[in-house]
């Protein structure tokens, strides 16, 4: 759910979250976007436990998320200081060991 | 009035490991710790077993390096503590004995290599020179510009922030009592010990002991003062850095002979990353270092740091790090622990200066003994005494 009033956005795109199509705007952050589609979940504990956001800035690594685009290996990244690029596919689902 | 055979003064891994030692041994024992347990060095280090010679011993030359390898009877000591002390304390501390290389990549640090592993060798420790290739075998994570390692199978790792509480408890299930936020503020001498004087909150009281331990870490040169002397001992700012979770990479301790490094993987996936890089010590209002507040990072440390990390083992440049934090730890004048009754004050004993997460139980369990008077002479390389002169006009008249 994003706020629809007074706001001015960038230029929309579209991402892949776990397979999943989104949109979202230039200048939100990944954990923004996935946030607003409801995407609660950022990762998965070493007992396979789902783990959010929790500090929102950067600090305490919890929504750290796989992200692959094109021509560049698999990072994992920061989904709160992150911003979104257009055909960024993010998974949430790496299991920790 | 409390009366105690023993004051600890110092809630740390060896103020802790002391008390649980004497107390066992059937000795009524005090610790008071002005902030809480493990709040200092002990539970802020970053848990290495190290048994080799250290590289800050071999980087200021060779008489230095002569003396501190007198250190080795302690550590081969300390190798058979730590393989004890799951045992006796529970499995909870995640120590991990896999071993330990100290890497060259030089020929000048393969020289340094070789000198280091002939003292190990005359002193009795079972370090042994490899080459890159050997090396890389035992450890595959390392980088090809390795070309030599001094191997040491009993080196490791452990759970800073576990070993300390669970000397604690084990402390308290023995008697000791265990008194926080209290901090000694005064002490005199006593027709049969000391009177210190303890702040909790806003609240003064008094406790006689026969004897003191000062195991306060970087305060202990401030609780020296309390009694009258000087214990030269310096508080140090460090960085430890720690990455995300990866799978198993680094099964040993890994050191570095001629670049600040230590790196591990602890129990639950994380790599440790820290060797000495300093942080800045804050100061006081009166413009002193204040080894209380945390120390700033020092960002030229952080890329130092972590630049050796990555050069030694290239797969940790795919890590998140996902924390960096500063600690203040402590050094002696000469770099050797100082462990020991000090002469000009009868009945205070110290035990500070480094190297104390790896031999902090060791001296416990041998300054135990002194402490209740029984014959133990293997502290003896790191006692006071050898700063007698600092003393020769301080101490504490007798009552």
């Amino acid at each position: 759910m994003r706020s629809r009033q007074g706001v001015v956005r960038g230029r929309p795109l579209s991402l892949q979250i776990d397979g999943r199509v989104i949109e979202a705007y230039e200048g939100e952050t990944l954990a923004a976007a996935m946030l607003a589609v409801d995407a609660r979940v950022f990762r998965r504990d070493t007992q396979d436990r789902p783990r959010g956001l929790f500090c929102n800035m950067g600090v305490c690594s919890e929504c750290l998320v796989d992200v692959t685009q094109a021509g560049q290996p698999t990072r994992r990244l920061r989904a709160c200081v992150t911003d979104v690029q257009a055909d960024m596919v993010v998974s949430t689902t790496r299991a920790e060991t | 009035m409390r009366s105690v055979d023993v004051l600890v003064i110092g809630g740390g891994l060896v103020g802790c490991a002391t008390a649980c030692r004497l107390a066992g041994a059937g000795a009524s024992v005090e610790l008071i710790e002005a902030s809480y347990l493990n709040a200092g060095a002990s539970g802020a280090n970053a848990g290495s077993l190290h048994f080799q010679i250290e590289r800050r011993f071999l980087e200021n030359g060779d008489a230095l390096a002569d003396q501190a390898a007198q250190i080795l009877s302690l550590n081969r000591l300390a190798i058979d503590e730590w393989r004890g002390l799951e045992a006796e304390l529970g499995d909870s501390l995640h120590v991990h004995m896999r071993g330990g290389l100290m890497v060259a990549q030089t020929p000048q640090e393969l020289a340094l290599l070789e000198a280091k592993v002939a003292r190990e060798t005359a002193g009795g420790l079972p370090s042994r020179l490899i080459d890159g290739e050997e090396a890389r075998a035992i450890a595959p994570v390392l980088s090809p510009s390795i070309v030599a390692a001094s191997y040491l199978e009993s080196e490791g790792h452990a759970d800073p922030k576990a070993l300390t509480l669970a000397f604690a408890a084990e402390a308290e299930r023995q008697g000791a009592r265990l008194s926080l936020g209290a901090r000694a503020v005064a002490a005199r001498r006593v027709h049969d010990g000391y009177e210190i004087t303890v702040e909790t909150g806003r609240t003064r009281s008094s406790i006689r002991a026969s004897k003191v331990l000062i195991a306060a870490g970087a305060w202990s040169g401030r609780m020296g003062e309390l009694f009258n002397l000087h214990l030269p001992i310096f508080p140090v700012a460090l960085l430890m850095n720690v990455t995300e979770r990866a799978p198993p990479l680094i099964d040993q301790l890994i050191q570095h002979v001629g670049r600040r490094l230590s790196m591990k993987q602890a129990y639950a996936g994380n790599i440790l990353i820290g060797g000495g890089w300093p942080s800045r010590m804050r100061l006081d209002a009166s413009g002193r270092f204040d080894p209380g507040q945390q120390a700033d990072l020092i960002e030229t440390s952080l890329r130092g740091n972590l630049a050796v990390a990555v050069d030694v083992a290239p797969q940790v440049a795919q890590l998140n790090l996902i924390r960096s934090w500063t600690a203040v730890t402590a050094v002696t004048a000469d770099q050797l622990p100082l462990v020991g009754e000090v002469p000009q004050a009868p009945g205070v004993y110290v035990a500070a200066g480094g190297s104390a997460f790896t031999l902090g139980p060791t001296f416990a369990r041998l300054l135990a003994r002194q402490i209740l008077d029984e014959p133990e002479d293997r502290l003896r390389l790191f006692s006071p005494a050898r700063f007698s002169h600092l003393n020769s006009f301080m101490g504490m008249a007798g009552a």
